[in-house]
């Protein structure tokens, strides 16, 4: 579906891209992750046929994204990370004008997903919220079939009942036959919705695989306070970092080993216990020895 | 409040001096400008004569009163200046009001220790003062002129008390309206259609030869414009319009403040007006997009043209019926209008005034063209782009819509002064000034072009290399024989190439045409070849 390899993009003496590859296979979903500034919406870019790369190979559906856009675009729904509608023109027409340009929307998907999505589709473009701009964005996305689906942060103004309808959506899709590249930089995200999943730099993907081969990348951190001891629970099988802050026991487990970990946590006696799911900024850390915001000026 | 209102001004340093002292060059420039093209006593009632006869002008200026300087500077600038105060206080007005609740930052400021009030009074406090250092400079302007002293400030004071008036439609409108476009579309209509009944009861006026004087017809006693013209400074220097103005302001004013100590923030009198669930069959493809978001300009440059087009007429008309065996220093006057040396002086304007058709019909296109750039900056090319839309469809979509309104406003324009010239039996002029207005074409169109070329090829800078290239192009055009440029330079500019017809010599006109298609080729071919960038 996506084919990318060795992808390079300057913007001025800045490197957006600088080596990038990326490989969609047909029928899954594949998480694009990284910071701000990685380079995603770039690459994103690339793909789409509106920035030509300064080297490197890609081939979106087959083909050649800059030469043959209009032939890849009539399969192909994009949401942008930051949606502009046209100040008059309401969301239904936006709707419509974006459906009609790949062929026209199937009207009862259409109005299915407005009810959905809680749309009030008669307000002008320039009378809606950030998240109702994305979410006009992702009715026209949705409401003509396509063959690959191209999202770009697409949850980052929605709340969580709308992110819920969005995760929907995209199974839909899927179980149809769709192909999806959705970036974000939201670990949690990618996790609740891919298969597959390449992690994205400075301009270059540093890692790509399925979830469990990442597994070692998720993990999630613990503080308990427990009667066990520390050396007790640093033994334990896939428990990280142990240390003790304040009474409490500090650790990180790796999502494969959660429930031994627990089930030797419940023998031994807890009184309190929260467990966080690791940010991106943290497995950067960990990872790579990167501080984000270091990063952020790499690639802005 | 203090804090508030030097905020404010120091939102505004920029703008706001632009505005005023603008105005207030305009202002002085006018009594120079005056002495200047009028010439003395007898030229001025002479041209004072022929502007009683002709409705158009009267419309387009205003009522003249007497011989003197300041007559002629008063029916040459009053309607304008008020109708320039007039926007600057509705968009003044908008900007402190309604805009600030709109985009969230009236909320951040009343979350503060501050009153409900305060925002408002203040930016009336700064109305009062952009308005009094108008009428100030206005004063010294006119001074420096050397106007009578109680005609200046009559005249000054009226104009800004105008000002107070448009201020207080302004704050009302954003009572009113939900939205900052809303609120300043609503302030500047009721601003042109306040010019507009002025203009139209001036046109219809009981003109008095003998004392150079109009008494305007009833749609001008319904105008601010209208009164404040009626205080006729520097002859009869009346004071009543004063008191009327002001009291009228503070009406306005006072009605705006009350809803708006009873208003919650945000909230507004008329709901906005909800759009179609759906889209209309014709909203499809780059070209449906280019002309929804095209046709509303493209209406307003028709109708303005149009209107060009009716005075141009009428003008001519007034011209063609004078006799200039009693005064040829008139003749010299009128003649040097005109590019050519022609002795038939109403046919050498028409060559002069379709050329200012042929400007507007070039600024209307490269607008239409440069919408292509705003799209994109927006980033809202690229949600159409993303779409089965190629390149070349994009650029010929704006190119396209373009085209048609020159075209439009050529016709527009051509058809109001033939029609005019129809209606007064000068069937002379019937087809001279339609196809004067549509040879004008090629000219206008190297100008879109041209543009169309500067999105394409250089995006970052193309707003202004386009209107760059528009106003040097004009300024070479009308004023390149009079400022004695090169003759090379003249020639460089796609407004001296317009032929004056009947004519043998087409050379230039094809010449013209073929730029255009160069160029547009062009544009569709950079364009699909580069990057898109915001």
């Amino acid at each position: 579906m996506i084919e990318a390899q060795g992808l390079r993009k300057h913007f001025g003496r800045t490197a957006a891209l600088d080596g990038l590859d990326l490989t969609v296979s047909a029928g899954e979903v594949h998480g694009f992750l990284g910071p701000n500034g990685a380079g995603k919406s770039t690459t994103i870019r690339v793909l789409l046929g509106m920035l030509r790369a300064d080297a490197g190979s890609t081939s979106v559906l087959g083909r050649d994204p800059w030469r043959d856009a209009v032939a890849i675009h009539r399969d192909v729904a994009y949401v942008p990370g930051d949606v502009t509608l046209w100040p008059n023109l309401s969301g239904g027409e936006t709707i419509d004008y974006l459906t009609r340009l790949r062929g026209g929307a199937d009207a009862a998907l259409r109005a299915r997903l407005i009810e959905d999505f809680q749309l009030d589709p008669r307000k002008k473009g320039r009378g809606y919220s950030k998240g109702n701009r994305q979410k006009v964005a992702l009715v026209a996305a949705f409401a003509r079939p396509a063959e690959l689906y191209i999202f770009d942060e697409p949850t980052s103004g929605l709340d969580p009942v709308m992110e819920s309808v969005f995760r929907a959506e995209v199974e839909r899709v899927v179980a149809d036959g769709a192909t999806v590249l959705l970036s974000s930089h939201i670990l949690s995200e990618v996790e609740q919705l891919c298969d597959r999943v390449t992690i994205v730099r400075a301009g270059r993907a540093v890692e790509t695989g399925t979830l469990d081969e990442l597994r070692h990348l998720t993990r999630t951190s613990f503080r308990v306070a427990t009667a066990a001891g520390l050396a007790e629970v640093a033994a334990l099988a896939g428990v990280h970092d142990a240390r003790e802050e304040a009474g409490h026991l500090v650790f990180d487990v790796d999502g494969a080993e959660l429930e031994t970990v627990l089930a030797a946590l419940t023998r031994a006696g807890v009184t309190a216990l929260t467990a966080t799911p690791p940010s991106l900024e943290e497995l950067f850390l960990r990872h790579y020895g990167d501080r984000i915001a270091v990063t952020d000026e790499d690639a802005a | 409040m203090l804090l508030v209102l030097l905020q404010q001004m120091r939102r505004d340093r920029i703008i706001l001096p632009i505005w005023v002292l603008g105005t207030a060059a305009l202002s002085a420039v006018t009594v120079a400008a005056a002495a200047n093209e009028f010439g003395d006593a007898t030229g001025r009632a002479q041209i004072l004569a022929v502007a009683l006869a002709t409705p158009a002008l009267l419309a387009l200026r205003g009522i003249p009163n007497g011989d003197e300087l300041g007559s002629a500077v008063h029916f040459q600038s009053f309607a304008w200046l008020a109708l320039t105060l007039g926007l600057m206080n509705v968009f003044l007005a908008t900007r402190h009001g309604r805009a600030d609740e709109e985009k969230g930052r009236r909320e951040l400021v009343l979350a503060a220790p501050v009153s409900r009030m305060t925002p408002a009074v203040s930016a009336l406090l700064l109305a009062v003062l952009a308005n009094l250092a108008y009428a100030v400079l206005a004063v010294l302007g006119y001074q420096a002129g050397g106007l009578p002293l109680e005609g200046s400030v009559l005249s000054a004071v009226c104009l800004a008390l105008i000002g107070l008036v448009f201020f207080g439609v302004g704050s009302l409108a954003g009572e009113l309206a939900a939205t900052t476009r809303a609120a300043s579309g609503i302030g500047v209509v009721v601003v042109l259609v306040a010019y507009a009944f002025r203009a139209a009861g001036d046109a219809l006026g009981t003109p008095d030869v003998a004392a150079l004087t109009l008494d305007p017809a009833w749609p001008s006693y319904l105008t601010p414009i209208g009164w404040g013209q009626l205080a006729l400074p520097f002859t009869a220097d009346r004071w009543w319009p004063v008191a009327v103005l002001a009291a009228l302001a503070a009406v306005l004013v006072a009605v705006a403040l009350v809803v708006h100590s009873r208003r919650e923030l945000g909230a507004s009198l008329l709901a906005e007006r909800s759009g179609r669930p759906a889209a209309p069959a014709t909203l499809r493809g780059a070209f449906g997009l280019a002309w929804r978001l095209q046709w509303p300009s493209m209406l307003g440059w028709t109708i303005g043209s149009a209107a060009l087009g009716i005075a141009l007429g009428s003008l001519v008309t007034a011209v063609s019926q004078l006799d200039f065996s009693a005064n040829p220093s008139l003749q010299a006057i009128l003649q040097s209008l005109g590019r050519t040396d022609q002795t038939d002086v109403a046919k050498a304007l028409i060559p002069a005034l379709t050329a200012m058709v042929g400007s507007l019909a070039a600024a209307s296109g490269v607008q239409a063209v440069l919408r292509a750039r705003e799209e994109e900056v927006a980033g809202r090319t690229e949600a159409v782009l993303a779409g089965a839309v190629s390149r070349f469809a994009w650029t010929g979509a704006f190119l396209g819509v373009a085209v048609l309104t020159v075209a439009v406003v050529l016709l527009a324009s051509g058809a109001a002064a033939a029609a005019g010239f129809a209606v007064a039996g000068n069937d002379d002029f019937v087809w001279l000034a339609l196809g004067q207005c549509l040879v004008q074409a090629p000219a206008a169109l190297t100008f879109v072009a041209v543009a169309a070329l500067a999105v394409a090829a250089l995006p970052r800078v193309s707003v202004g290399i386009a209107w760059g290239l528009f106003g040097v192009g004009v300024v070479i055009g009308y004023f390149g024989q009079l400022m004695d440029l090169p003759d090379w330079l003249q020639q460089a500019s796609p407004i001296t190439q317009v032929p004056e017809l009947p004519t043998d010599d087409w050379l230039p006109t094809f010449v013209l045409a073929a730029i255009v298609v160069v160029a547009a080729v062009l544009a569709a071919a950079a364009f699909r070849r580069r990057d898109l960038s915001t």
